[in-house]
């Protein structure tokens, strides 16, 4: 909201700094009309110059969303605030002698930052500094030390021919820099970059050249260069303007595109068209698979919502009759509705499968989620059973089987009465069958979610599978595990305790080794027998649900069995799940 | 839910017990069983401050402490039974509970094994609860033979644990739930002298000081219920 809130603020922004500009460069032409030298500048000729930046700057502004419009305007009012100085009227004169070379310094911004309006390198961002600080600060700290023909009213003292030379010296230094930069520019740029730069170029070309060579000629002949200098200052702006409507209306943005496009990452795709657009603000959604056909309901890339910005363009970019994807976009890229409809058609495919990408990560996620979900739903149930056995059932049983053995302890070890005998052997088998019964419950509780799992973790839950083993069951364990997540520790426990089960039904080992450790970040367990090998892995052996529930944490289990070489079941789990 | 008549004062020399449970079918049961037994239950209690009071007013022999009691039914008898440890250590402190819970073992114990024990409920059936009931009150200590093994098993002091033999892990197990030596060598057939010299041999390995023998013992047990 606030950057939408800048934006349009600086989109009716330069158009109104032009107009102030437009009209600070009327009174300047008024003040400095008389004291023109009808041989180098006229005021029609220096209002047209300065005029035509800030119209033409206020159009690339409109029509490209960058600073190169400002750019554009500042050096046309930066034009009238140099022309002050021809005033002939002390204060307007002294006035303007502060800003002698401010046209200079923002022309050779501009120029630096041709086409996109920003420095791109640190030497240009170095030069382009150097040369404000000469205008904005040396040249006025300056001014009481020049004296000109109209009074110059801070006048203290005359250094004015040591100041022309320094700052001739200066300008010749960094025409020199410039013209350095802008030559390695030119070399280094595409064809399609070149395009861009050829209007301005060409038209500063022929001003150099016939500024440098003015001085030298006599006669009509310099009259002549003179004319040609004063058109290609006229050209300038104009020149500026033709290479920003270039970049945006040129095939250069389709062509770089084409270009790029298969070199370029998937993910870099955003930026790749936010760049041969010129619209750094510019995203891509996907339209809702839920609800396609609603507008302002998108995606981005990974299914969160994207909310268009109200001063946002949408651009529609469809494969047959299906819209596979939208741009939101500065909505001067509709000036240039063709540029914009060729590189989305380009883009059309690629977006489809960022698209479909996009949306079979997004349900993939939801169904790991949700296998996830249900294995951590199943254990709780689970412990909760077990829980639910424990304090009710067995609770209840307890308490009988006590009261049991209270009613027996009454009737002493061993009564003499026959039929008092006969109710003691009955207790007896009363209580024999309880204790039967709360062993099995316990074994049942122990089977559906082992308590111990719960409260002393993997280690001891296996130790105790181990210890209730009717044959040799080996726990083999590494350096101390890392705390591990329940539903991670009840898989391996599972795993564990149903491979263990098969060796003892099946393969008639006479050892079984169970082996866990944790290696970068994964958790290892290893069953192995030394039984009959040849397990039958679509028989029933409940590995199979475990394979599923190994999957689920984004594990893997490996049975290998051979005849007489044993079986072993190996699982890895991710410690942190996913 | 203290049992509003006041039980006749004990003669001299009797085990004096506080029962706690929630459950009062199995309170008065147990009660029963002990009184049977030649206990005096000098008084009964449904939670954990009615538990707290009796053992303030009677200052029994031992506290008998179901772990789960209201309001929660989660570890309120396990935090009062921690509570009597440390203001009361004259009372010993028998803890029940439905299943494991070893969690909080280590607090229950403190810093030292003597008067305290750990016993399933399921226990209460057979003779090791009388034989826990005795040992406690008498300031020594029991843990159930399912909880030793998780606890011998543990995880910190494996490296220590690890020195161990088998058989001497079996002995200090045994030691764990309070057994005397002659305990030890009746149930696994071992003769006394033998036992003893597994015991010296535990001593040796945990390196501990060269302290009077009880001493020993109790850090021992210690050691192995550090360890959980």
């Amino acid at each position: 909201m606030t950057r939408h809130g800048d934006g349009s603020r600086g989109r009716d922004g330069v158009p109104a700094l032009a107009m102030a500009g437009a009209v600070f460069g009327a009174v300047v032409l008024w003040l400095a009309d008389a004291g023109r030298d009808p041989d180098t500048t006229s005021t029609f000729f220096s209002g047209v110059v300065g005029g035509l930046y800030l119209l033409t700057g206020s159009v690339t502004h409109l029509r490209r969303p960058c600073p190169l419009g400002l750019r554009m305007v500042t050096v046309g009012i930066a034009w009238f605030a140099e022309d002050l100085q021809v005033s002939i009227a002390p204060v307007p004169h002294t006035a303007g002698m502060f800003f002698r070379s401010v046209a200079s310094a923002c022309l050779l911004h501009l120029l630096l930052a041709f086409p996109e309006g920003r420095l791109r390198t640190r030497t240009e961002r170095v030069v382009t500094g150097a040369v404000y600080v000469i205008a904005l600060v040396l040249v006025p700290v300056g001014v009481p030390f020049y004296r000109s023909v109209t009074p110059n009213l801070l006048l203290v003292a005359d250094l004015a021919r040591t100041q022309d030379m320094l700052i001739d010296g200066a300008q010749m230094v960094f025409a020199v820099v410039v013209a350095g930069l802008l030559v390695r520019r030119w070399f280094v740029a595409t064809p399609p970059a070149r395009r861009v730069l050829a209007p301005v170029y060409g038209v500063g070309l022929v001003g150099s050249v016939a500024s440098l060579l003015h001085p030298a000629l006599p006669g009509s002949s310099a009259l002549l260069v003179n004319e040609v200098a004063h058109l290609a200052a006229l050209g300038l702006p104009v020149a500026f303007l033709a290479g920003a409507l270039r970049v945006r209306l040129g095939r250069t943005a389709v062509a770089d595109f084409l270009l790029q496009l298969p070199r370029i990452p998937p993910t870099e795709l955003r930026d790749l068209l936010a760049r041969v657009l010129g619209d750094p603000t510019l995203r891509i959604a996907y339209p809702c698979p839920d609800d396609p056909d609603s507008a302002n309901n998108y995606l981005d890339a990974d299914g969160r919502p994207v909310a268009p910005r109200p001063d946002d363009a949408v651009t529609s970019v469809r494969r047959g009759l299906r819209v596979v994807a939208v741009l939101l976009h500065d909505p001067a890229l509709r000036a240039d509705r063709h540029v914009l409809h060729a590189v989305t058609a380009a883009a059309a495919l690629e977006l489809d499968n960022q698209r479909l990408a996009a949306e079979v990560r997004a349900q993939l996620a939801e169904v790991r989620a949700s296998r996830v979900r249900i294995v951590a739903a199943a254990d709780e149930q689970r412990r909760r059973i077990e829980r639910d056995l424990h304090d009710g059932a067995q609770q209840q049983l307890v308490t009988t089987a006590l009261i049991l053995r209270l009613a027996r302890d009454r009737l002493g070890p061993a009564p003499p009465d026959p039929e008092l005998h006969a109710l003691h052997a009955l207790l007896q088998r009363a209580a024999d069958g309880l204790d039967a019964a709360m062993t099995e419950l316990r074994e049942l509780a122990r089977g559906i979610h082992p308590a111990v799992l719960t409260e002393a973790g993997l280690l001891p839950a296996l130790r105790a599978l181990a210890a209730r083993s009717a044959y040799p069951v080996h726990i083999v364990d590494g350096p101390a595990l890392p705390p591990l997540a329940d539903r991670v520790a009840a898989t391996a426990y599972f795993v564990a305790a149903e491979a263990v089960t098969n060796a003892a039904k099946h393969a008639c080992a006479n050892q079984v080794n169970v082996h866990v450790r944790a290696s970068e970040n994964r958790l290892l367990v290893t069953v192995a027998d030394d039984g009959v090998g040849n397990a039958d892995m679509s028989g029933g052996t409940g590995l199979l649900g475990l394979r599923d529930r190994v999957a689920a944490l984004d594990g893997k289990l490996v049975v290998r069995s051979f005849p007489s070489a044993g079986t072993s079941v190996h699982a890895e789990l991710p410690l942190e799940g996913p | 839910m203290t049992t509003a008549t006041t039980p006749p004062a004990p003669a001299a020399g009797v085990t004096r017990v506080v029962l706690a449970d929630d459950a009062s079918l199995f309170r008065t049961a147990l009660a029963e069983l002990l009184e049977r037994d030649g206990y005096a239950i000098v008084a009964q209690a449904g939670n954990a401050d009615e538990l707290l009071d009796a053992v303030e007013r009677h200052r029994p022999d031992i506290a008998v402490v179901d772990i789960r009691m209201p309001p929660t039914h989660r570890l309120e008898g396990l935090r009062a039974a921690v509570l009597l440890r440390q203001r009361h250590p004259g009372t010993g402190v028998l803890v029940l509970s439905q299943h494991l819970e070893v969690a909080h073992l280590d607090e229950l114990v403190g810093h030292t094994a003597r008067g305290v024990g750990y016993l399933l409920k399921d226990r209460v059936t057979g003779p090791d609860f009388l034989d826990a009931v005795r040992r406690v009150a008498a300031d020594g200590c029991a843990f159930d033979p399912e909880v030793v093994p998780l606890l011998v098993g543990g995880r910190s002091r494996r490296d220590e644990l690890a020195e161990l033999s088998p058989r001497e892990r079996q002995v200090l197990a045994l030691m764990a739930q309070g057994r005397s030596n002659n305990a030890i060598a009746d149930e696994l057939h071992l003769t006394t002298r033998t036992v003893e010299t597994h015991v010296r041999n535990v001593f040796q390995r945990l390196t501990l000081p060269d302290e009077a023998e009880h001493n020993r013992r109790v850090l021992a047990v210690l050691a192995y219920l550090r360890s959980a």
